[in-house]
C-alpha cells in the first residue's frame, strides 16, 4: 500500500448505474456515497473462525457474501465463509478451490446471496492485502469488491471494524498498487435476530459468558425494569434542570416533548371498556386453553385404563 | 497435564453418560435465527455440529440445508458431506450432533420430524433437535427449544406398534414423546468483546469516513451517533390478538383433526365389536349343537380355529392421536405462556392511564 499524501487525489469508485456500467467512466451521474452494513452474523463467524485458527497463524481471511442494492451503491454483507490461506515471507496463497467449493455449497441454500467481498483479521492492511483483493476484485467483476478488517488483537483495546474499497493507484495498474479507501459501515439486524442478540448481549458481563434462554415473563419484566430506569434518569435530568444546576439542552427538550405527546389521550370511560373487554377476551382464552389441556389429561388417564 | 486428562476423561465415559443439556454458540444462535428469519414462512432445516463433553452437548458449528433437499436423498447427502469436509479444513467441529428446524408458532409435531429424528438418534444416539419458533421469536423473546425422543417412544417407534396395549405398557402419552433438555447460551470473550463494542456509540468509522461522506450525510450522522444496540421494547408491545388469533386458528385446525382421528378410532371400536358379537354368537351357537349332540350320543364337532374364522381389523396407528395431543397441547401451553406476561401489561396500561 502506498503513502496517504495530502497531495494524491483519490476517489470513491464511482457507482454507475446497471444501464451505464456499459458505458463506464461516467462519474457525474450522481455518484452515491458507497455504505456497507453488516449482519452481526458475520461479526461472530469471523471471530469464530479466528478462534479456530491454525497455529501461529496470526492472521484468517475469507469470503463476504451478501447482497447489493440495484445501483450497486448499498452492499449489505449477510454471511461469510472462512477460506485458507498461507502467508509467507515472500508469498501468499489463498485456497481458491476451497473457496469455489464453498461459494456453490451457499448457493445451493441461499441463491440471492453473492460474494461481495472479503474479511480478514488484524488492523493492519499490507501488500498482501492488496493482492488478496485484486483476486476477490476479480471474482465480483464490475462492482468494488469490499474488504473488512477486525482488529482482532484489539489493539486501541477496541474491535475496530473496518471496510474498505480499494482504489487503483500509480502511473501503470498493477496488483499490488492500491488504496484502500475507508467506507461507513453499520450494522443491520432484523427484529428475531434482535431477540437473539440482545440475549447475547445479556451474557457478556457474566463470569462464565453464558445465559440460559429467559421466559416471556422474565423478558417482560427485564423491559419494565429498564423502561423504569429510563424514565429515572430523564425525570434526573429534568428536575436538575428546573434546578438550574444542568443547562437546558433544547435539543433533548425537543425530543421529551415528542415523547410525551406520542402518548395517546384516552376517554376514562372509553379505556375501562376497551381495558374489560381486553381482559375478558384475554381470560376467555386462557380458560379455553386450560380446558382444552384438562380434557386431553383425562384422555390421558382414562387411555390407561383401558 | 491435568487439564488434558479431564478432557479424556470425560471424552472415555462418552456413550454411558446422557446428554442433560445442550450448549449452544452464539455463532449458532445466530445462523439458526438468520437462516430460519430469511426463508419464512417455509420450514427450513439444517445441521448441527460439535462434541459432547460430559453429558452436555456442545453445539458450535451449524450450516444450512438446501430447501427440498433430505438428507436422505443422493444431493442433500452430497452436499452434506461437501460441506462437512469443507468445514473439517478450516477446523470446525465436524462431528454431527443433530439437526434444527424452524417452525411457525410452534407446529412442530408431525410425523416426517418423528421420523427424521428418530434415524438421527438411531444413527447417533446423542443428538437433539432444536426448534426455532420464528414468530415468537420476532416479538422479543427468543425461542429455541432443544428436544430429543425419549427412549420409550423410540423403541415403540422401531416396532412400528402403536396400539393401545403397547402405548399403556410404555406408559407413553403425548407429553412424554420428547423430553425437552435445557439451552445455555455462550459466548466466548472475543465475542464479549464484540459486544461491548457494539453497545459503545462508534465514533471511529464515523471519523474515518467524514472526509468521504458529503456534508449532509455527515450531520445525519452526528445527531444518529447512537449505539448499535440501543434497548427495544418489543416485549411492550400490547397488541396481542393477531397472535391469540392465529394460535387459536392453528389450535382449532389441530383440534379437529384430533376429531378426524377420534372418528377413525371409534370406526375401529364399532367393527372390532360387531366382530366379537359375531364370534360370541359362533361360540355360543358352537356350545348348544355340541351340547345337542352330546345327549344324542353323537361325537362332538372337531375344534376349530374359532379366532382365525374371524377377521379383527388391525388397531389403527395410535401414533398420530398421540402427535396432535401433543400438538394441542402445545398450543394450549402456548397460549398460556402467552397470557401471563400480557395480563401483566395489561395491567401495567391500565395503572398508567390512572
Amino acid at each position: 500500500m502506498m503513502d496517504n499524501t495530502s497531495t494524491l487525489h483519490l476517489a470513491l469508485p464511482a457507482v454507475h448505474t446497471v444501464a451505464s456500467a456499459t458505458a463506464p467512466v461516467s462519474t457525474l451521474a450522481q455518484p452515491r456515497a458507497f455504505s456497507t452494513s453488516v449482519n452481526p452474523l458475520v461479526f461472530f463467524s469471523i471471530l469464530d473462525h479466528y478462534l479456530r485458527r491454525n497455529a501461529g497463524q496470526d492472521r484468517v481471511i475469507g469470503t463476504l457474501l451478501g447482497v447489493r442494492s440495484e445501483d450497486g451503491a448499498e452492499v449489505e454483507i449477510k454471511g461469510c465463509y472462512p477460506v485458507p490461506h498461507l502467508e509467507t515471507q515472500d508469498q501468499v496463497e489463498v485456497d481458491m478451490e476451497y473457496h469455489r467449493t464453498m461459494f456453490e455449497l451457499h448457493k445451493q441454500v441461499n441463491p440471492k446471496e453473492v460474494i461481495v467481498g472479503w474479511y480478514a483479521t488484524g488492523a493492519d492492511l499490507n501488500s498482501y492485502s492488496a493482492l488478496i483483493h485484486d483476486f476477490y476484485q476479480k471474482e465480483v467483476s464490475s462492482f468494488p469488491a469490499v474488504h473488512l478488517t477486525m482488529d482482532t488483537a484489539l489493539t486501541n483495546e477496541r474491535l475496530g471494524v473496518k471496510t474498505y474499497v480499494a482504489a487503483p493507484v500509480g502511473i501503470t495498474s498493477k496488483a499490488e498498487n492500491c488504496m484502500f479507501i475507508p467506507i461507513p459501515c453499520d450494522v443491520k439486524y432484523f427484529k428475531a435476530e434482535r431477540a437473539g442478540l440482545e440475549l447475547l448481549a445479556s451474557a457478556k458481563t457474566s463470569e462464565s459468558g453464558s445465559t440460559t434462554l429467559l421466559s416471556d415473563m422474565d423478558n417482560l419484566e427485564r423491559s419494565v425494569i429498564e423502561v423504569q430506569k429510563m424514565l429515572e434518569r430523564v425525570s434526573e435530568y429534568v428536575d436538575a434542570v428546573l434546578a438550574g444546576t444542568v443547562p437546558a439542552n433544547n435539543t433533548v427538550g425537543r425530543y421529551l416533548m415528542d415523547t410525551v405527546s406520542v402518548v395517546p389521550k384516552v376517554d376514562a370511560a372509553e379505556f375501562e371498556k376497551m381495558f374489560n373487554s381486553h381482559l375478558q377476551d384475554l381470560l376467555m382464552v386462557i380458560y379455553l386453553a386450560n380446558m382444552t389441556r384438562t380434557q386431553l389429561a383425562v384422555a390421558k388417564r382414562l387411555e390407561k385404563l383401558m | 497435564m491435568p487439564a488434558n486428562k479431564e478432557l479424556s476423561a470425560a471424552l472415555d465415559i462418552e456413550g454411558t453418560v446422557p446428554i442433560h443439556s445442550v450448549q449452544l454458540d452464539a455463532m449458532v444462535v445466530l445462523k439458526i435465527v438468520k437462516h430460519c428469519r430469511e426463508s419464512v414462512p417455509a420450514t427450513v432445516t439444517g445441521q448441527l455440529m460439535g462434541l459432547d463433553v460430559n453429558g452436555v452437548l456442545e453445539v458450535t458449528h451449524s450450516f444450512p440445508m438446501p430447501k427440498n433437499a433430505d438428507s436422505e436423498d443422493l444431493e442433500g447427502s452430497q452436499y452434506q458431506l461437501q460441506m462437512m469436509r469443507c468445514l473439517r479444513e478450516v477446523n470446525v467441529d465436524d462431528n454431527s450432533v443433530g439437526w434444527y428446524q424452524s417452525t411457525n408458532m410452534g407446529n412442530f409435531m408431525n410425523q416426517s420430524l418423528i421420523e427424521h429424528q428418530f434415524e438421527f438418534q438411531q444413527a447417533l444416539s446423542k443428538s437433539v433437535l432444536i426448534i426455532h419458533d420464528v414468530a415468537r421469536s420476532s416479538m422479543g423473546n427468543l425461542n429455541l427449544r432443544a428436544l430429543r425422543l425419549t427412549p420409550a417412544f423410540m423403541k415403540l417407534y422401531k416396532e412400528k406398534k402403536f396400539t393401545t396395549d403397547s402405548l399403556a405398557k410404555a406408559k407413553l402419552t403425548f407429553s412424554n414423546i420428547f423430553e425437552e433438555l435445557p439451552i445455555t447460551i455462550r459466548n466466548t470473550a472475543l465475542l464479549n468483546a464484540l459486544l461491548f463494542e457494539l453497545e459503545t456509540p462508534s465514533e471511529s468509522v464515523e471519523i474515518s469516513a467524514s472526509h468521504l461522506t458529503t456534508y449532509k450525510e455527515k450531520a445525519a450522522g452526528a445527531s444518529a451517533k447512537k449505539s448499535v444496540l440501543e434497548p427495544s421494547f418489543d416485549m411492550l408491545d400490547l397488541s396481542l390478538d393477531p397472535y391469540v388469533a392465529r394460535n387459536l386458528e392453528n389450535l382449532m385446525d389441530t383440534i379437529d383433526e384430533h376429531h378426524q382421528e377420534q372418528g377413525n378410532y371409534a370406526y375401529w371400536q364399532r367393527s372390532v365389536e360387531r366382530e366379537n358379537k359375531k364370534k360370541a354368537a359362533y361360540v355360543l351357537n358352537r356350545k348348544t349343537e355340541n351340547a345337542r349332540r352330546a345327549q344324542a350320543g353323537q361325537a362332538p364337532l372337531p375344534n376349530e380355529d374359532v379366532d382365525s374364522m374371524f377377521k379383527f381389523p388391525p388397531e389403527p396407528s395410535r401414533l398420530d392421536h398421540l402427535l396432535i395431543s401433543g400438538q394441542i397441547d402445545n398450543y394450549c401451553k402456548q397460549i398460556n405462556q402467552f397470557a401471563g406476561p400480557t395480563l401483566g401489561k395489561l395491567f401495567a396500561v391500565g395503572e398508567l392511564q390512572k
